[in-house]
Order: structure tokens, then C-alpha cells, then sequence
């Protein structure tokens, strides 16, 4: 989906692109359109994201109480995923320089940013398939247990998040170098950089529940609706 | 009205200005690039009756099965993949696409806009719709529907219990269904609340839209669990995973080996999508009728605003409900208690709107006209679905009525008597402005009355099949039960009702012929698409109207009405609680100076529609050849560690080159 909202991004907040923004008719809210959609997008992800993370809070147990190694603290390695979950952080620096730039007319400075926001985003990638091909030659895969089905699951899911991510921003960038992205456009950067900052956003959500808060018996009496909504109330809390 | 033929679009000056000349767009390729709202609707309309009538006849089928005991005109096998299919038809090709035509082709015209926010995005979530139907369709053509149930419960969509390609259909196609849904209501939320005439602020908005919102608003934040659900059975069924299965039998070590996975995961995703997807089928149904009934009982609705936070309160409440699905599974009576409690609460925003509308026709000139029966039919079908939708709120009468043919009789009392007879309405209502000419009368009210018995006929005795201990989803019963003779009344019902679609394709037919030629304002309507002529040039409005009033059209035609006392509440400003119900009644400055800009923007020169695009199509071509891949997975292509399907990898590419010839293209 996100793929649509970047497809709409030709397509200005009125009737017509084609005679500049100035002359387009106020939108009732005062926003312009393709904003408001990624927001109103953005609202859905969080949905598709709760329900995976809901699913991994309720398995990431399973494999110790069944005694299906490996575990996740045996082999969740924390320093080596700060460093990456770091990179990915600082890329929303480089995704505001990059904004801050475009909105200032600064074609080499969008430029720059863009490409390091998107190699950052790139260095994240590499790290999560190292990381994979580490933990399936560790004997963690898929099918091992379910802590390797939802772990997989959801990192994998929020990769191909990062993925779209890195694809758009190069497409931008190659925009930017045919001088397709000029000052007025800057909401073209803007949109992809809302993206961008959520996908950031959920990683530290990810990172804090999967990797730094260590898994706790789930009472017995805690099943179905229960866990799940423990689940989101565990995860909550973390948050805060 | 005779006396209204020509209203003024609700600004001034609609008249003085040339109508610009656009082409007019005929042939096929004109249809398949579209992007026009209005042409979306139609196809919309056209695929969903389409599909009504194919669930329609699955259904007589199953009726037909169940007409006598041990019958064998299906197998049972069959018998599983009828009622699976006709849920699944009617449900996501049926009822949510003609809510959707709706949405398409009434929303911008009541909200005093030319198009959607993002027409390519509209015609893109068309050709998704279009093309997960065809995925679901040709399940039968490769012997192969869905046999499991609409709700498809783990494990029994599992490879250990259904290893043939039904499920993947199933999954596959709803998948794609969801994409088309989330993509068409994202557009209709922004289109709502950014693209209203100036003056219309939100609570000057007709209930429809309204509606249109909040259910645009519930499939967005709804659809992501389902979707989810179906990937991790995906993953289950394509890549070895268990996360709907407890344990499986190791054929090497001839042991029973826990696996960790929970079916009960899959029904708590399920149904954190399927409650609010409930709303989704009949909130579009009760906006509908929240426009009918104040037009055909010549009064404004009664208690409008409450009538906007009862809708919300609906969609809200509709996420915290989903376990009372779940009652006879076991969660407990801290759970059950909690859900039953929340599920009763449903029903006092749901009385609210019964009673406004009542309220609305009481005291009111009423006009029963055939969009007017369907109307009230609604509100009386509905109350009877809905209370015994309360009954099965408390979790001991649930655990007597779970799984019967009580179930069955509620939800079609609220589905068939709520849904569908709001959208007959809404068809008999919209049709002469969308053709310009009107349905038969005549021919309508016999198809009312023939389909308001014919239903009754077929649902009523289905209560006491369920009481007697009929289970659902049995493709027989026994000699000498006592079941026969309910169902053959209800069987003969179904024929009934089969026979009043006839005669609403029949008046259709005609009607599109001979009808009536119907002005551009043939029910003295209240709202702004009855300003404009029907059907509607392909620009709707030549001027946006100005909008100064919760009923535009009627404040154009008699002024603000005051005098009547029930209208005092809509012009002064009123307060209920502290709260201002009537805020923003009067034009402000802000609007009427954006009034002036749209209206320069609107004169001839300055229309400017979205040209034709033929990239939605591919893009959508792509997904379902996609999905195609991975149905019928022969021959594979490798491509460096990826073993794809050589469809799968042609629909990824196709999806790819859709998506960035189209965010190339200049969009108008």
C-alpha cells in the first residue's frame, strides 16, 4: 500500500497539477491530500504491526516451555542489534537534513542527504541478513519453533518496511539527479520522510520488546484474550 | 416536484455559466481506464449484483439440498464448498462492493466535489476488487472453492486437514480483496474530509456520508488483523510454520510432537477483523436509510447529531466484542462476562438510530414509495435481528444457540432484512440519478412485498430449526427428526425470494428502457446530488456549491424553513450538555471566502478532471497474476536463492512497472 500513496504522489491537492499549487482550491482541512493519506496509512500499519507483535508476545515463550532450543536469550545478541537498531535512528537525522535541505532549495544537499539516509537504511538490511543467515546457522529457522516463526515473521515484515523504504528514497534521488524534484515539491521528500520516521519508529518498539525485555512465565491462567491483551499491555508499558 | 425542476446548483450562478464540452468517453478501453467516480461506481454496482445473484443461487442450492432428509443432490463435499462460498460472496463481493459503488458514485456528489482525492487510486482499487473476485470465482473452475467455512477456522484450513488448493484460494483471494478495500477507503477519508464544499462543515454533512466515513475509517484500521491472520496461515500452509497448530504426528518417530501454535490465535485475528467487519456491511445500510427517511416522511432527521456520535459510538464499541464469537470456547467467566457487557452496550447507540428514525417519520407527511418501503422494512427486519443478536449476547444462551440455525436466522435478519434491503433502497432511490430515468413503481413495490415475504418466509422458521438443535453448516439430517417440515417452509421461501430478484432485474430492465424520465430532482431530495442533472455531466458540479445549511438543497428551495418548529435546532445554535450540537450553523467569514475562490476555480476554464490511466490496471494485473503464481506453482523460475513461480515473478514485475509508470504520468 505504501507503494499506492507514493504512486499518487503526481497527483496535487486539487483538481489539476498542472497550473502550480498556488492555484489550487483549499482543501477542507488545510491539508494537502497525499499528507493526510499517509497519515490515515500510517494509522493502518500500526494495526498490521500490532497484530504481528501480538502474535510474537504470545510465542516467543512457547520454545522454552516446550524446550525447543534455541531460546531467545541464548541467541538474541543485544550489542550487535543496538549498533544496527543505531544506524537505522540516525537515518531519520539524515531524513530530516534531507527535507530541511529540498525546503531550502538546496539540490546538492538533498542529494547527499538522501543517498546517506538510503545507505543507512541499506547498512540496517545488511545487518538483519547477516543476522538471519547467523541465527539459521545457529538452528534457528522458521520451522524450528515458535519463537522462530514470529521472530522471523515480524522482523522480516518490518524489513520489507525498510526495503520499500531504501527503494523510494533511491527513486527520489534519481528524480532529484534528472532535476524531477524541485523547491515546490518538497512534500514528495516530506511523504516519504513521514514513512520513513514510522518504519524508524516501530523499530524501536520491535527492538525494545524483542530484543531488551526478557521473556517471563506467562501464568497458566493466562490464555487466549487474556495473553493477548497481556500482550499489549506488557507491551504498553514498555513503551512508556 | 414538478415545481423544483430546475434548482440551482446550491450556489448562485449555476445557469449563467457555459457547461465546458468535455468528450464523452464510450467503448471498452474508455471503461477499463477510467478514473471518472462515477463510472467507478457503476462498475462497482454492475460486478456486485453480479455477484448477489451468484451467492443468491448458491444459496437456493443449499436450500434445495436441505428440502428433504439424506438428500443427495450434492455431496457433502460440495455442501461445504456452497455454504463457504456463499458466504464469502456475498459478504466481500456482495454487500461491501455496492456499499462501495455507493460511497463512489453519491459521496463527492453529496460532498459538493468533481472526483475522489485520488481517482487512479479509486480505478486501482476497482481492478483489485475485480480481479480478487476472479481469483475467488475460479476456485470452482479448478474444482477446488473454498470448503472451510467464511471464517475459516485453524486448524481446519491446515495441510494436515485440507490439502488441496481450497484454502490458498481462499486465503489468496481475500488477501487481495483487502488490499482493494483498504486502498478504496483510505481515498474515501481523505476524499470526506478534505474535498467538502465550502460551508460544509463536518457536522453539516448528510448521513450517508457520514457513514461512508466512519465505515472507511473501521475497514482501515480492521483489515490489517485478517490480513496478518491469512499471511501467518500462509506461512503455515507454504512454509512449514505452526502458528495456528498445536501438535502435529511425526511420521518418522510415530509420535505426537507439540508444536507450540495456538488455533485460537487465528479465531481472536479473525474476529478483531470480523466484528467491526459486521459494522462495515451494515453501516453503509443505515446511512442510507438516514437519507431516505427524512426525504420520504418531508422532515428533517430527528436528532442528527446524536444520530453522527451513535454511528461512532457503533464503530467503536464494534472493536471491543469480538470474543462474544468465542463464548463456548473456554476463555473463562472474567472474559465472557467482560465481552457480554460490552456487546449489550452495542445495542443502545443501535436503539438510538431506531428510534430517530421512527422519531423522524413521526408527525411527518410520509410518501411510500418504493425506496421508502425497503426503508421502513429495514427499520423493522432490523429490530428483530437485532434482538436476537442480544439474546446470543449472554454467554449461557449463546452456549444453547451456538452453532444452530438460530445463529443463522439472526445474521441474515440483520445482513439480508438490514444490508440488502437498505441497498435496494438505496438502488431504487440513487437509480434515476444515476440513468436518468426512474424504476417502475409500480413493478418495485410488487418486488418489495414479494422480497418482504419471501424473506421472512425463508429466515423466520430458521429460529426454530436452531431451537430444535438443527446444527449449521450440515449438508443433511435425519428421517424422523422433526426438521423436515421447517425446512421445506423455509426452502419455499428461498424460491420466493429468488423469484423477487427476477423481478427487480425484469423492472430494471425495463426501467432502463421506458422509465420515467426523471429531472434532475425527481424526490424533492434534501442533499446537493439532486442540483445537479442526472445523470451527472462528468464534471458533476459547474460551479461548487456554497453550503449553508444541513440540508442544502431543501434551504435552496424553501429557505431556512423556519416556522416549522422541528428546524429551529438546525439554524440557531444549540447546546445539549454543554455541548454545541449546532456548532457552526451560520456561514463563517473563513467559508464564504473559500467559497469565492472555488467559485473562480469552477468557471469553465478552470475545470480540470484527471485524464484517463491505464496504469491502475496494470498494477492491479500484477497483483493477481501474483497470486495466480502461487495458486498454480508450476513452472518455477529461479531466480538467485528464490525459487518463484514464473507468474509470480511476471505479476511482481508487471505490479512494479504499474506502479512506477504510474507515479510518473502527469496526473491531469
Amino acid at each position: 500500500m505504501a507503494t499506492a500513496v507514493e504512486l499518487e504522489r503526481a497527483h496535487g491537492a486539487g483538481h489539476g497539477d498542472d497550473h502550480g499549487h498556488a492555484d489550487h482550491p483549499p482543501t477542507s482541512t488545510g491539508l494537502d491530500h497525499r499528507k493526510l493519506l499517509m497519515w490515515a496509512f500510517l494509522a493502518s500499519d500500526c494495526m498490521f504491526f500490532g497484530s504481528l507483535i501480538a502474535t510474537y508476545m504470545i510465542y516467543r515463550g512457547r520454545a522454552e516451555d516446550l524446550g525447543f532450543a534455541p531460546f531467545p536469550s541464548e541467541i538474541l545478541d543485544i550489542p550487535y542489534t543496538s549498533l544496527s537498531a543505531f544506524v537505522l535512528l540516525m537515518s531519520s537525522l539524515t531524513m530530516v537534513l534531507a527535507l530541511s535541505a529540498i525546503q531550502k532549495g538546496d539540490h546538492r544537499g538533498l542529494r547527499i542527504w538522501l543517498a546517506a539516509t538510503a545507505l543507512l537504511g541499506s547498512i540496517f538490511l545488511g545487518g538483519q541478513y547477516f543476522e538471519f543467515t547467523e541465527f539459521y546457522h545457529e538452528g534457528l529457522s522458521l520451522q524450528t519453533n515458535m519463537f522462530g516463526a514470529s521472530f522471523f515473521v515480524l522482523t522480516g515484515f518490518h524489513g520489507a518496511h525498510v526495503t520499500i523504504g531504501v527503494i523510494w528514497l533511491l527513486t527520489l534521488l534519481f528524480l532529484s539527479l534528472r532535476g524531477g524534484v524541485k523547491q515546490e515539491d518538497s512534500l514528495d521528500v516530506e511523504l516519504a520522510g513521514l514513512y520513513w520516521h514510522f518504519v524508524d519508529i516501530v523499530w524501536i518498539v520491535i527492538f525494545t520488546l524483542v530484543y531488551l525485555i526478557p521473556y517471563e512465565e506467562v501464568s497458566e491462567t493466562q490464555t487466549g484474550a487474556f495473553a493477548l491483551l497481556g500482550g499489549i499491555l506488557r507491551s504498553v508499558a514498555a513503551i512508556f | 416536484m414538478a415545481s423544483v425542476a430546475q434548482p440551482a446548483g446550491a450556489g448562485a450562478g449555476t445557469q449563467t455559466v457555459a457547461r465546458p464540452a468535455f468528450k464523452k468517453e464510450s467503448g471498452l478501453w474508455s471503461w477499463i481506464t477510467t478514473v471518472d467516480h462515477k463510472r467507478i461506481g457503476l462498475l462497482y454496482g454492475v460486478t456486485a449484483i453480479v455477484y448477489l445473484l451468484i451467492g443468491g443461487l448458491e444459496a437456493l442450492v443449499i436450500r434445495t439440498q436441505l428440502i428433504e432428509p439424506n438428500n443427495d443432490l450434492i455431496t457433502l463435499e460440495r455442501y461445504n464448498e456452497f455454504f463457504t462460498m456463499h458466504g464469502t460472496t456475498m459478504i466481500f463481493l456482495a454487500v461491501m462492493p455496492l456499499s462501495s459503488a455507493f460511497f463512489n458514485y453519491i459521496v463527492p456528489l453529496q460532498i459538493g466535489a468533481r472526483d475522489v482525492a485520488f481517482p487512479r487510486l479509486n480505478a486501482f482499487s476497482y481492478w483489485v476488487f475485480f480481479f480478487g473476485g476472479a481469483i475467488l470465482s475460479l476456485s470452482w473452475l479448478a474444482n477446488a472453492a473454498p470448503n472451510m467455512g467464511w471464517y475459516g477456522y485453524a486448524p481446519l484450513t491446515e495441510r494436515g486437514f485440507n490439502l488441496g488448493r481450497n484454502v490458498d484460494f481462499w486465503a489468496l483471494g481475500l488477501q487481495v480483496l483487502g488490499i482493494a478495500s483498504v486502498a478504496a477507503s483510505l481515498n474515501f477519508i481523505i476524499t470526506i474530509l478534505n474535498m467538502r464544499a465550502p460551508g460544509m462543515t463536518l457536522m453539516r454533512m448528510p448521513l450517508f456520508t457520514w457513514n461512508a466515513l466512519i465505515v472507511s475509517i473501521l475497514i482501515v484500521m480492521a483489515f490489517p488483523a485478517i490480513t496478518i491472520a491469512l499471511a501467518l496461515l500462509s506461512f503455515d500452509r507454504f512454509a512449514g510454520t505452526s502458528f495456528y497448530i498445536p501438535y502435529i504426528y511425526d511420521e518418522a518417530t510415530r509420535q505426537i510432537v507439540a508444536r507450540g501454535g495456538d488455533p485460537l490465535l487465528w479465531q481472536h485475528l479473525f474476529w478483531i477483523f470480523g466484528h467491526p467487519e459486521v459494522y462495515i456491511l451494515i453501516l453503509p445500510a443505515f446511512g442510507i436509510i438516514s437519507e431516505l427517511i427524512p426525504v420520504f416522511s418531508r422532515k428533517p432527521l430527528f436528532g442528527y447529531a446524536v444520530m453522527v456520535y451513535a454511528t461512532a459510538t457503533i464503530a467503536f464499541l464494534g472493536f471491543g466484542v469480538w470474543v462474544h464469537h468465542m463464548f463456548t470456547v473456554g476463555l473463562g467467566p472474567v472474559p465472557n462476562s467482560v465481552f457480554s457487557a460490552s456487546t449489550m452496550l452495542i445495542a443502545v447507540p443501535t436503539g438510538v438510530k431506531i428510534l430517530n428514525w421512527t422519531s423522524t417519520m413521526w408527525g411527518g407527511q410520509l410518501n411510500f414509495t418504493t425506496p421508502m418501503l425497503f426503508a421502513v422494512g429495514l427499520v423493522s427486519q432490523f429490530v428483530i435481528g437485532g434482538i436476537s443478536g442480544v439474546m446470543h449476547g449472554s454467554p449461557p444462551i449463546d452456549q444453547h444457540h451456538n452453532d444452530t440455525y438460530f445463529v443463522v436466522a439472526h445474521f441474515h435478519y440483520v445482513l439480508f432484512g438490514g444490508s440488502i434491503f437498505a441497498l435496494l433502497a438505496g438502488i431504487y432511490y440513487w437509480f434515476p440519478k444515476f440513468t436518468g430515468r426512474m424504476l417502475s413503481e409500480k413493478i418495485g413495490k410488487l418486488h418489495f412485498w414479494v422480497t418482504f415475504a419471501g424473506f421472512n418466509i425463508t429466515f423466520f422458521p430458521m429460529h426454530f430449526l436452531g431451537l430444535e438443535g438443527m446444527p449449521r453448516r450440515y449438508g443433511t439430517y435425519g428421517e424422523g427428526s422433526g426438521l423436515q417440515f421447517w425446512h421445506v417452509v423455509s426452502s419455499l421461501g428461498s424460491y420466493l425470494l429468488g423469484f423477487s430478484f427476477l423481478i427487480f432485474m425484469y423492472n430494471i430492465a425495463v426501467s432502463l428502457q421506458r422509465g420515467k424520465k426523471a429531472g434532475n430532482d425527481p424526490w424533492d431530495g434534501a442533499t446537493l446530488e439532486w442540483s445537479i442533472p442526472s445523470p451527472p455531466p462528468v464534471y458533476n458540479f459547474a460551479t461548487i456549491p456554497v453550503v449553508r445549511h444541513r440540508d442544502p438543497l431543501w434551504e435552496e428551495k424553501y429557505g431556512q424553513y423556519e416556522g416549522e418548529g422541528h428546524t429551529e435546532e438546525e439554524t440557531v445554535e444549540t447546546t445539549i450538555a454543554g455541548f454545541k450540537i449546532g456548532e457552526g450553523q451560520a456561514p463563517d467569514e473563513d467559508a464564504v471566502e473559500q467559497a469565492e475562490r472555488r467559485a473562480e476555480a469552477g468557471d469553465e476554464h478552470n475545470i480540470h478532471l484527471p485524464n484517463p490511466s491505464f496504469w491502475p490496471v496494470v498494477a492491479s494485473l500484477g497483483i493477481f497474476l501474483a497470486a495466480m503464481g502461487l495458486l498454480f506453482s508450476y513452472p518455477r523460475i529461479p531466480i538467485g536463492a528464490l525459487d518463484l513461480p514464473l507468474l509470480t515473478a511476471a505479476g511482481i514485475v508487471t505490479l512494479i512497472a504499474g506502479i512506477y509508470g504510474w507515479s510518473l504520468e502527469p496526473a491531469s
